[in-house]
């Protein structure tokens, strides 16, 4: 992450000029075309089509790799936490039922396991383009494209101010624990128990508390200072014009969206591979 | 024409019982340069707010008599109609500084006001150029000195063009050279402009050098003196207030010399008419005698960097430490004075070198082990305190180390009484003041029984009452054995109280002396990028050669006045 605790990286890519506002349209569309299936084929399709585009970004793979493997596996445990709490919602939903491991009281049928497997490609077909979203976007445009797409500039703003001071936060975080540590209270591995640990990070919630309110005083005295909510509306100093690709962009999204709601009257809604 | 106008005007905060300003007169005339000074709790702050319109806008309160700014009613104004009119630049550096960027920060104004972009990127250009900072126009906050954040603040106050400029404790987090930076800026504004100034300040030497037409002082809500420094200085008000009067002003007082006003002492210059008194003065006066001592803290040639590329920030750092000295550990900001301490505490580990506690090597040794031994207090103390009770947090560290109950008991009981807080013990911190918290953060480290202290900047952000009760207290702690290691910025506090110091710049040792010779070395000082007080023009008076011995000697002899 970098110090602005933003996770942005600026590469010479036609998705980094794309506006903020787009690649939002462009992360909500998707998201809305992914959830009207659940079909490992469209899924499947979407996830080369969303990597290719992650690789047109120029992201190195170095910098999204962490993120990737923690939602591969997230989704990987959720679909076996649904195979043993539902272990029979895949006939349900499909109406056939073949039985694979039976175990007392009940059995895990096929066509559960291979919903698991669908929900699985399905959480990661959104991952690439939300990494697209959150990597290419700089936290300044951030907040103007909130507000472009009719999101109100004070909310808009708040998301902004977030951006700006989670490394103060963080450096202020490291400096209590520092003071603790210097007290004998054990952070690191090797000196106390895991639950312990974890038990004196919520010591330093109080002085972070305290310090973080202090800070939003702050803050909100300099915001009021220099006249932010008074007005309506507002400008922005780091809004760029719309350009073509943008144009572009939004009406491809809307084609797939159609494409979407073609497909989602000729599917049916669970596909088996069977 | 008036720009502002106290008529009779008291406030009283919602939640509060008393007024905290109790009916101020006052007026403040275009292009003037004011200075508000006060105590800590002497509503001057308050007074601040009243002016910005913070008060009643933002915090409620009840007002009486009449403020108008530019012949406007304040009250039925808003406090978007007082921002057209005042421009305000806080104290907290980060807090103010919105944007994600300089560019952006400076904007904000603009942004708020529906400018369009054209305007926008002529306005903050020009602003930023004002400020000297175009350089950084696409930096962000976090890779600024605190310097360069409050002048990209005063940059996006600019934008506004008011004719009034608010500066709420400008130099509080600055260290002197950058203070000395920011005043001239102030000054370049004022001249360029002619706006009025009001700087509210308690460090009262600095904005005075820099030359202001009135100086206001506040007292409990009231104001105690509304005139010009030359009448003021020869007065005992400051004293008075619990305010630190210049550092020479103080001396001048000290050996016996009555100012008159007619003498304009507010200019450091006119003091050549008191030279027969000082050097008279310095002839009579005696030198302390140097005491033998013990090492107990040993570092040898210290190495430290962050990561393996990049640059060394600690680079073959010797020296020790004595029992029962006070040390003082001085450089700028980005000297790696912080990082020296890291290491020392154990936080992070040097790449070479040793240190060596008592015959002992630490470099095996955790933070954690470490810290039975050497005490560590943090500049802030809202960032050490966890617990709810005094008794409690002084226990805390005990506590962690698994000391048996009844005698955690009796040790705590011993360092709050060492620390003057034994009969608060069962309140909770958060009725203490700040001087009172950082008494405690002292007292939860003096209850390990640690051989060494460690202060980071102890007294920074602290009026001169709290700053002189605090320092006292240190050097008490002193005498009874413990070695205290104070890393400070501040020239004055190092001469007054250190022993001796070690000067640290860009990571390395420059020299290792007592703080008056560190003084009277000019090539040095301006190499560490420290600011020398104003004690050393008076040292000038008789003759160059004799500042390290004349500040030695009147450092002598303000101790023995302090014990009387």
């Amino acid at each position: 992450m970098s110090r602005s605790g933003s996770l942005y990286i600026e590469r010479p890519s036609i998705i980094h000029r794309l506006d903020g506002s787009t690649k939002l349209l462009l992360l909500i569309g998707w998201t809305a075309f992914i959830f009207m299936f659940m079909d490992i084929r469209i899924f499947s399709i979407m996830i080369v089509l969303g990597f290719s585009l992650l690789k047109v970004s120029k992201i190195p793979w170095k910098s999204i790799k962490p993120l990737t493997y923690f939602v591969v596996a997230f989704s990987l445990i959720n679909s076996l936490i649904l195979l043993l709490v539902t272990p029979q919602y895949g006939s349900e939903l499909s109406g056939s039922y073949t039985k694979l491991i039976s175990y007392f009281g009940g059995a895990i049928t096929l066509e559960t396991v291979w919903y698991a497997v669908t929900l699985s490609f399905k959480y990661v077909s959104i991952l690439p383009i939300t990494l697209l979203f959150v990597f290419t976007t700089h936290p300044s445009r951030f907040a103007s494209s909130l507000n472009r797409i009719g999101v109100s500039y004070k909310v808009a703003y708040a998301v902004s101010i977030a951006f700006r001071y989670i490394p103060d936060v963080k450096e202020e975080m490291m400096n209590i624990m520092h003071a603790q540590e210097a007290r004998g209270v054990a952070f690191r591995k090797g000196d106390a128990s895991l639950v312990k640990r974890l038990r004196n990070f919520v010591t330093i919630l109080v002085p972070l508390l305290i310090s973080s309110l202090n800070r939003i005083e702050v803050v909100s005295n300099a915001l009021q200072l220099r006249g932010f909510g008074y007005e309506k509306k507002r400008t922005w100093y780091n809004r760029r014009p719309l350009t073509i690709n943008d144009g572009i962009s939004i009406l491809l999204m809307t084609g797939l969206i159609g494409l979407g709601i073609y497909l989602k009257s000729q599917l049916t809604y669970f596909w088996l591979f069977y | 024409m008036s720009h502002i106008v106290f008529k009779n005007f008291s406030f009283q905060y919602e939640a509060q019982t008393n007024p905290t300003l109790k009916n101020i007169n006052l007026e403040i005339k275009q292009g003037e340069k004011i200075l508000i000074a006060g105590p800590s709790g002497s509503g001057k702050s308050t007074l601040g707010h009243c002016i910005n319109g913070l008060i009643p806008f933002s915090y409620h309160g009840k007002i009486d008599g009449e403020l108008l700014i530019n012949g406007k009613n304040y009250h039925e104004t808003s406090i978007h109609d007082i921002s057209g009119e005042i421009g305000t630049v806080l104290q907290d550096q980060d807090g103010q500084f919105v944007g994600l960027s300089v560019g952006e920060d400076v904007a904000f104004f603009y942004e708020n006001h529906n400018v369009n972009q054209k305007d926008m990127f002529t306005g903050v250009k020009a602003s930023l150029e004002s400020v000297d900072m175009m350089a950084f126009i696409d930096e962000t906050p976090h890779n600024l000195s605190g310097g360069q954040k409050q002048r990209v603040s005063l940059a996006g106050i600019l934008t506004t063009n008011t004719g009034i400029l608010l500066f709420d404790e400008p130099l509080a987090n600055l260290d002197p050279v950058s203070a000395k930076h920011a005043l001239e800026l102030i000054d370049g504004i004022k001249k360029d402009k002619g706006s009025t100034i009001i700087i509210i300040e308690h460090r009262i030497e600095d904005v005075l050098l820099s030359g202001v037409d009135r100086v206001i002082v506040m007292e409990e809500g009231i104001i105690v003196a509304d005139m010009h420094p030359d009448e003021l200085l020869p007065t005992d008000i400051l004293v008075n207030a619990g305010l630190r009067e210049p550092l020479y002003v103080e001396a001048l007082k000290a050996i016996g010399v009555t100012i008159s006003p007619h003498d304009a002492i507010s200019k450091i210059e006119n003091i050549k008419v008191y030279k027969e008194n000082v050097i008279q003065w310095f002839k009579n006066a005696k030198t302390q005698e140097v005491v033998e001592r013990k090492t107990i803290l040993k570092c040898e040639r210290l190495d430290f960097r962050y990561y393996l590329d990049a640059p060394w920030v600690i680079k073959d750092v010797s020296f020790d430490i004595q029992k029962g000295e006070l040390l003082a550990i001085l450089g700028n900001n980005g000297a790696g004075k912080s990082t020296l301490l890291k290491l020392i505490s154990g936080i992070i580990k040097q790449n070479k070198g040793d240190i060596i506690l008592a015959g002992e090597s630490l470099n095996e040794q955790t933070i954690k082990q470490r810290s039975r031994r050497i005490g560590y207090v943090m500049q802030n103390p809202n960032h050490m305190i966890t617990k709810v009770k005094i008794f409690d947090e002084v226990a805390f560290g005990l506590r962690n180390a698994e000391v048996p109950e009844i005698e955690v008991e009796e040790r705590v009981f011993e360092a709050l009484k060492v620390c003057g807080l034994y009969k608060m013990r069962n309140w909770p911190v958060s009725a203490l003041s700040y001087g009172q918290k950082k008494r405690v953060t002292i007292a939860s480290i003096l209850v390990m029984k640690p051989e060494i202290i460690i202060l980071d900047e102890p007294t920074a952000g602290q009026d001169y009452r709290n700053y002189k009760e605090f320092m006292g207290f240190v050097n008490e702690l002193r005498k009874s054995g413990v070695s205290v290691v104070i890393i400070t910025h501040d020239m004055q506090l190092a001469l007054e109280y250190a022993d001796r110091a070690v000067v640290l710049s860009k990571g390395s040792v420059l020299r290792r002396a007592g703080v008056s010779e560190i003084m009277a070395d000019k090539a040095l000082m301006q190499q560490a990028n420290l600011r020398a007080t104003s004690l050393s023009d008076l040292a000038m008076l008789v003759g160059e050669e004799m500042e390290s011995a004349f500040l030695s000697r009147y450092n002598y002899y303000m101790g023995g006045l302090n014990h009387e």
